[in-house]
Formats: structure tokens, C-alpha cells, sequence
């Protein structure tokens, strides 16, 4: 999450929204953002419900894996990226880069 | 009608009998994003929706849960 607060500016600029996703609480998710300095929204799927729907949780453990999904501004998955690799912001990036160019 | 309902009843309990967590196909690019409406860390609640027609959204899911974090 923080190196995607340290991109924010760039994902800004592409006319992005981050969003981060967790199965934390609200609480929680404010400390982890306050610790972090995470200005964006982190949203708590408490029940995993979304993570259900995204097909990200893993059933073992009952968190979600940690993937990234970029959507487009038709609500049209355009990019997505799994385990480490969802650590870094490059790829998402670029992804938003190309789909805001695209449409100017 | 009445034996329609019965067999539209009986489709849904099958549907329901199914593992209860199971996860769908897992989704691919081109797929449409599934809508939420979740919470933010202010208690805000952050729809998919929220930014249709307006911005591209890079949904992170992260895992902080046992992490320490």
C-alpha cells in the first residue's frame, strides 16, 4: 500500500482511483493507514463478500490473496496482477497510463 | 403455474445446496468488475459505482490479517 501512496501523484494524473481492499475492519484499516501514511480509501470486507466475488479469497486462511485489478471507466477489468508482483504499482500504472491515452 | 413455481423453487434450493463459499470462475480482463459498496477507513461507504464514467479504479486487495501490521 505505501508504494502506491508514493505512485499516487502518477495514478492521479491518469485520472485513477486507488482503492485498497482488505478483510480488516474499519478500525483497523484506520490505524494501518495512519501507521502508513496511506491517504486513499482502504476498504474493510469484513464479511469477504467482494472477495468471494472477485474469486480472491483464499478459503484456507479466510483473507483475500493479494491481487490488483485495474478497471476501466466502463467497470471493464482491463489488467490484472497476482501475489507479488500486485506489490508493485508499475504495471497498474502503466495500464492507466495507456487507457487514459487512449481515450484523449 | 403452480408447477412452475414448485420447479423455480426447486432450481434455487439446488443452487443454494451448492458449497456456500464456493468461489466463481475466477475473473478475467474483459470481465466486468463486480459492483460493491464497502466502507473506507472513515466508515465512508466507497462504491464501485462511485466512479463509473468518470475515473479508471486500481482495486489493490492486500492482505494485512496475520501480517502484524
Amino acid at each position: 500500500m505505501k508504494a502506491y501512496q508514493a505512485d499516487i501523484a502518477k495514478f492521479e494524473q491518469s485520472n485513477t482511483q486507488v482503492l485498497g481492499i482488505s478483510v480488516d475492519s474499519s478500525p483497523a484499516n484506520k490505524a494501518f493507514a495512519e501507521q502508513i501514511g496511506v491517504h486513499f480509501p482502504l476498504l474493510s470486507d469484513f464479511q469477504r463478500k467482494v472477495s468471494v466475488e472477485y474469486g480472491i479469497l483464499n478459503e484456507q486462511y479466510g483473507f483475500a490473496n493479494r491481487t490488483t485489478f485495474v478497471v476501466d471507466k466502463e467497470g471493464i477489468i482491463q489488467h490484472i496482477e497476482k501475489d507479488a508482483a500486485a506489490i508493485d504499482p508499475t504495471g497498474a500504472h502503466a495500464v492507466c497510463s495507456l487507457l487514459e491515452h487512449k481515450k484523449q | 403455474m403452480r408447477i412452475k413455481s414448485y420447479a423455480a423453487a426447486g432450481v434455487l434450493v439446488t443452487a443454494l445446496g451448492l458449497p456456500f463459499l464456493a468461489q466463481g470462475a475466477p475473473l478475467k480482463v474483459g470481465d466486468r468488475a463486480p459492483e460493491f459498496a464497502l466502507p473506507d477507513q472513515n466508515g465512508k461507504v466507497v462504491k464501485l459505482s462511485d466512479f463509473l464514467g468518470k475515473k479508471n479504479v486500481v482495486l489493490a486487495f492486500y492482505v494485512l490479517a496475520f501480517t502484524g501490521g
